[in-house]
């Protein structure tokens, strides 16, 4: 049953995670790969918070968000200027310099020893210390953080952020600040996935810098796109699936060491086929350009 | 130890100018950000292992299959992934997210063929040179020679003859070309082939001399593309000399900091290079109206 329940844990993270994502690239327009190093960032700051400050997991999350959220815009300001192709190999760049940072800034953040024994969080004094509790607590956040993103996304910020990204142009000559409202969206995105990232610390306990690769980062983006771009459900249900996925491969028996190989295999496979037939992914309403 | 770092860094920049051609070949010409150009990257070295090492069959044999392979791939993933979006007016962004696609699946295929271990293709001790302090093993001293021979042989043949000619043409005007009769979907396709077996030729060298593991790829490929923007893009000469730079600049870093900082280096340079020159070293300004299509 603990294995069910694992899994339900792994998918609130990433829906989390992939729904933050979809502020920036679905409905923003904003193609950007540097997801894991916001996810990252949150799951650092959280967890040396944790321990060094001796925070509990609620403030030292709600600190890790807007730390989060302030690091992004040292990339958002000079690569938002930057068009397509550009922009997405500026905010790659970030990935790697961000992953580079964890890796080798051994004194903060351990390097590729990574941190072990993060307190287990606890909600009004009773600490969430098995699968199950872990699965409702981190429920309960998810649900949260994606309220808050719906109620962002059904608000004029929202209509705005729809606005820039169907016609810049027109937006700028209503008299939007362009500039301003994607950046704003970009900051919040990279915030809000600061929140999956004190999700899965607290979870697994351990963290160390191979889990915010450019390998994750391609990773959030195909639950996004395959799920579909610019829709509120979208990649709710491609993260569900990409994460299914693997354990769906374990029940018809292949070992392992390939299923880990298979499963990208396939969703790699399905983000092709799936620009080819269907750019809009499964639930999706915006096609990039 | 700087003459002999600088030199490692003057071998990589070949190697990176290798690539990095290739990569420009297919960019400049399609305007498609060729990811899985890493993964056949990965795949030239690795069809080279297997038929040297696996089939036990001689060294040149076994490259000039693997570096025919990769050319047909590549003209593959043209013809079955971009050329069917091309026709259908898919924006270029669709064409990225579909090579990311294809990289993670290709990369993830030879990791379940061969492993994800380092394979060694050349086992044993080189045989080294030492020129005037500097010491280099046979597979860097090929790899110097390929670069010297087939770049500027490349960077010649399309300024000068009337292929390169038509290339160019499709570069710089896609429509204009196909107007004056120039089959595009021919010349897309070629580029493909050769920017393929370029990229796989300089793969395998690098492979001969350290082995290869199925993530190879990413790296180098983004390694090529900041040598493309820091040269210019839309040149073919740009990426050459952004190629010799960072190569260069990698052996400093070494020297003066450490290896574990080479790629944040690397994409600290492209950074800059994006706020305060985007145009490239060779590249010419263009007015926004021009890039906008």
């Amino acid at each position: 049953m603990n294995y069910i329940w694992h899994i339900l844990v792994m998918i609130s993270i990433y829906a989390v995670l992939a729904a933050s994502l979809n502020l920036v690239a679905g409905y923003t327009g904003l193609l950007s790969l540097c997801h894991a190093a916001f996810y990252g960032i949150g799951a650092y700051a959280t967890t040396l918070l944790m321990m060094q400050m001796g925070l509990g997991f609620f403030p030292a999350m709600a600190l890790a968000v807007p730390l989060t959220a302030l690091l992004s815009l040292l990339i958002a300001i000079p690569s938002l200027r930057l068009r397509g192709d550009y922009f997405v190999l500026a905010t790659l760049g970030f990935q790697i310099i961000v992953f580079s940072l964890l890796y080798n800034c051994v004194r903060l953040t351990r390097g590729p020893y990574g941190i072990p024994g993060i307190p287990i969080p606890s909600l009004f004094g009773v600490p969430v210390d098995t699968v199950f509790k872990y699965f409702l607590f981190s429920t309960t956040i998810s649900t949260g953080a994606l309220a808050i993103l719906w109620l962002l996304i059904r608000s004029p910020f929202g209509r705005l952020l729809r606005a820039v990204r169907d016609d810049e142009v027109a937006a700028a000559a209503l008299g939007k600040n362009v500039p301003a409202v994607k950046t704003m969206a970009f900051a919040l995105g990279a915030g809000l996935a600061a929140i999956p990232g004190a999700m899965f610390a607290g979870y697994m306990r351990y963290i160390d810098p191979t889990s915010f690769t450019v390998g994750e980062t391609i990773f959030i983006l195909s639950a996004v796109v395959i799920g579909g771009a610019g829709s509120f459900w979208g990649p709710l249900v491609g993260s569900a699936f990409l994460v299914a996925l693997p354990e769906a491969l374990r029940l018809i028996q292949i070992p392992d060491a390939v299923a880990a190989n298979l499963r990208q295999v396939t969703y790699g496979l399905l983000l092709v086929v799936l620009m080819r037939i269907r750019p809009r992914g499964i639930m999706g309403e915006y096609e990039f350009k | 130890m700087l003459i002999q770092l600088l030199a490692n860094g003057l071998v990589n920049g070949c190697l990176y100018a290798l690539v990095a051609i290739g990569f420009a070949l297919i960019y400049n010409t399609t305007k498609i950000f060729h990811v899985a150009h890493g993964a056949i990257y990965t795949v030239g070295a690795y069809i080279c292992y297997f038929f040297m090492v696996e089939k036990g069959w001689p060294l040149a044999v076994a490259v000039g299959i693997a570096v025919g392979c990769s050319g047909l791939l590549g003209a593959l993933v043209e013809a079955w992934i971009y050329a069917p979006l091309a026709r259908r007016g898919a924006p270029l962004l669709v064409s990225l997210l579909s090579s990311l696609g294809l990289y993670v699946a290709l990369v993830n295929v030879i990791a379940m063929f061969f492993g994800n271990q380092t394979r060694v293709l050349w086992p044993g001790v080189q045989r080294t040179y030492s020129i005037v302090g500097v010491t280099l093993t046979r597979p860097q001293f090929w790899q110097v020679a390929a670069a010297a021979i087939i770049v500027p042989g490349l960077v010649l043949f399309l300024k000068f003859t009337n292929w390169g000619r038509i290339i160019r043409a499709v570069r710089d005007n896609p429509t204009l070309a196909m107007v004056m009769g120039i089959n595009q979907e021919s010349v897309r396709l070629w580029v493909f082939v050769v920017g393929s077996a370029v990229t796989a030729l300089a793969s395998i060298l690098v492979a001969l001399d350290v082995g290869v593991d199925p993530n190879v790829g990413m790296p180098m490929l983004l390694t090529a593309a900041v040598a493309l923007i820091v040269g210019g893009v839309g040149t073919f000469e740009g990426p050459v000399v952004g190629g010799f730079i960072l190569g260069v600049l990698q052996g400093l870093v070494v020297w003066e900091i450490s290896a574990r900082w080479m790629d944040a280096v690397t994409f600290g340079v492209l950074i800059v290079f994006l706020l305060f020159r985007p145009w490239g070293l060779a590249g010419r300004r263009r007015r926004i109206e021009e890039t906008l299509e």
